[in-house]
């Protein structure tokens, strides 16, 4: 199978190994040669395209804090993780500080855990654009039931953007 | 005032323009890209800047200098960093040449692990037979050449406990990975001794997962993450250089941390 570099040229970031001098040729591509946190094929539902991301076990309790950020190289942060909750109809819910600047500003929004994706010690939304976010309704707590710290709920993966 | 050294015939500078992808490669260590010049490269190398290819020449065997440097400077005996348990980062950080929807799981019913090389006893390995081995848990830091790392905690068998029983010869100079995902990889014997490279089955005491290397992957505390080859289906032990993904695409080979 043919993996092509999306995003065209993507400089190698080579961080520093020991004190001796590094060179290193050829630089076309760095880590990645196929990007990640790639959007739900068209048509699929945010469960099945979940499934296909190898979900993994997660304490709910170790997300709230986490860097939420855009699937794309410069990993912009979008907002941080509040807390998790599930809506009426059940579907967990990952309630977001959405945008602001500084921690000023922000607002709380509820994206489904679906949308998003585990990479490492952050979290990404891989289903919807910050455009589409924006227009994500303010998170109101009312018909909403919290989700206690020790349970284990499955999150999708993702390989880094950048 | 014209230097009294500057040389009478100045090399093309688009020279340096063939070359732009590699000096780009440098872009965080700005020290070392604004030390390299045409000139700098000639005094270093005594190549002749004007056959592009020998440029590309000169920079890998500045690489292959820095391996040895580095295969000089490692201490068998020396330990890397290691964490406590509660800070280990649970699921561990994805990562691979693909994204995680193209992993490839193996079936551990049926997985072998095949030996060749300079290995006295060559039958392959079930999972059971590894699993019977000595484990020991380590809780290390993977750290990455793109810049991040985390904290984890593994389980496995001492690559050294298991080269020692299949009988390979410890003398040689490499020892090589092949794996499901078509990701050649290789290190040096004296880290494959070190006592934090494992042969790893277990993350956080659970098996490992599909998108982590099930069942079996290498961890080394030594060097970095991507000499760590996941889903390993075969090991040889070899005096020939059997070079590996990244490094065929000029990422250094020792990748000692």
């Amino acid at each position: 199978m043919v993996r092509r570099n999306m995003s065209g040229v993507r400089s190698m970031r080579m961080r520093s190994i020991c004190g001796a001098l590094v060179i290193v040729a050829s630089a076309a591509h760095a880590q990645s040669t196929t990007p990640g946190g790639m959007p739900p094929p068209p048509g699929m539902s945010l469960a099945e395209s979940a499934a296909m991301r190898f979900p993994q076990p997660v304490r709910v309790g170790d997300l709230p804090g986490r860097d939420v950020l855009r699937p794309v190289e410069s990993q912009d942060v979008l907002g941080h993780v509040r807390q998790l909750v599930r809506d009426s109809k059940g579907q967990i819910m990952v309630v977001i500080d959405f945008g602001g600047f500084f921690g000023f500003g922000s607002r709380p929004i509820a994206v489904p855990v679906d949308a998003m994706v585990l990479v490492g010690q952050d979290m990404e939304v891989v289903a919807f654009t910050p455009e589409q976010l924006r227009r994500f309704p303010t998170f109101s707590p009312s018909g909403t039931t919290p989700i206690a710290d020790d349970a284990i709920i499955k999150v999708g993966l993702a390989k880094p953007s950048h | 005032m014209k230097s009294p050294f500057r040389p009478d015939e100045v090399p093309d500078a688009s020279l340096l323009d063939d070359h732009r992808s590699l000096i780009r490669s440098l872009e965080r260590r700005g020290l070392i890209r604004g030390g390299l010049s045409l000139g700098a490269l000639v005094m270093l190398t005594g190549c002749d800047v004007k056959r592009p290819e020998s440029v590309e020449s000169a920079l890998l065997a500045i690489s292959r200098l820095n391996d040895s440097v580095q295969a000089l400077l490692f201490d068998p005996n020396k330990l890397a960093p290691t964490y406590p348990a509660s800070m280990i980062l649970r699921p561990p950080k994805f990562n691979a040449y693909y994204d995680v929807m193209d992993v490839k799981p193996v079936n551990g019913a049926t997985w072998r692990l095949g030996l060749s090389g300079l290995v006295a006893d060559k039958r392959p390995w079930t999972l059971q037979d590894l699993q019977a081995l000595p484990q020991i848990s380590i809780v290390i830091k993977h750290i990455c050449v793109e810049g991040w790392s985390y904290i984890g905690g593994w389980t496995g068998t001492p690559l050294r406990t298991f080269l020692e029983r299949v009988g390979a010869d410890l003398r040689a100079k490499y020892v090589a990975f092949k794996t499901a995902d078509d990701y050649p990889s290789s290190i040096d014997m004296a880290s494959a001794l070190h006592p934090q490279t494992l042969l790893a089955t277990k993350y956080g005491g659970e098996t490992l997962a599909d998108p982590f290397g099930y069942p079996v992957r290498l961890r080394m505390a030594t060097k970095l993450g991507y000499k760590n080859p996941k889903w390993i289906t075969a090991i040889e032990v070899t005096n020939s250089y059997p070079g590996g993904y990244w490094e065929s695409r000029g990422f250094p080979w020792f990748a000692g941390i």
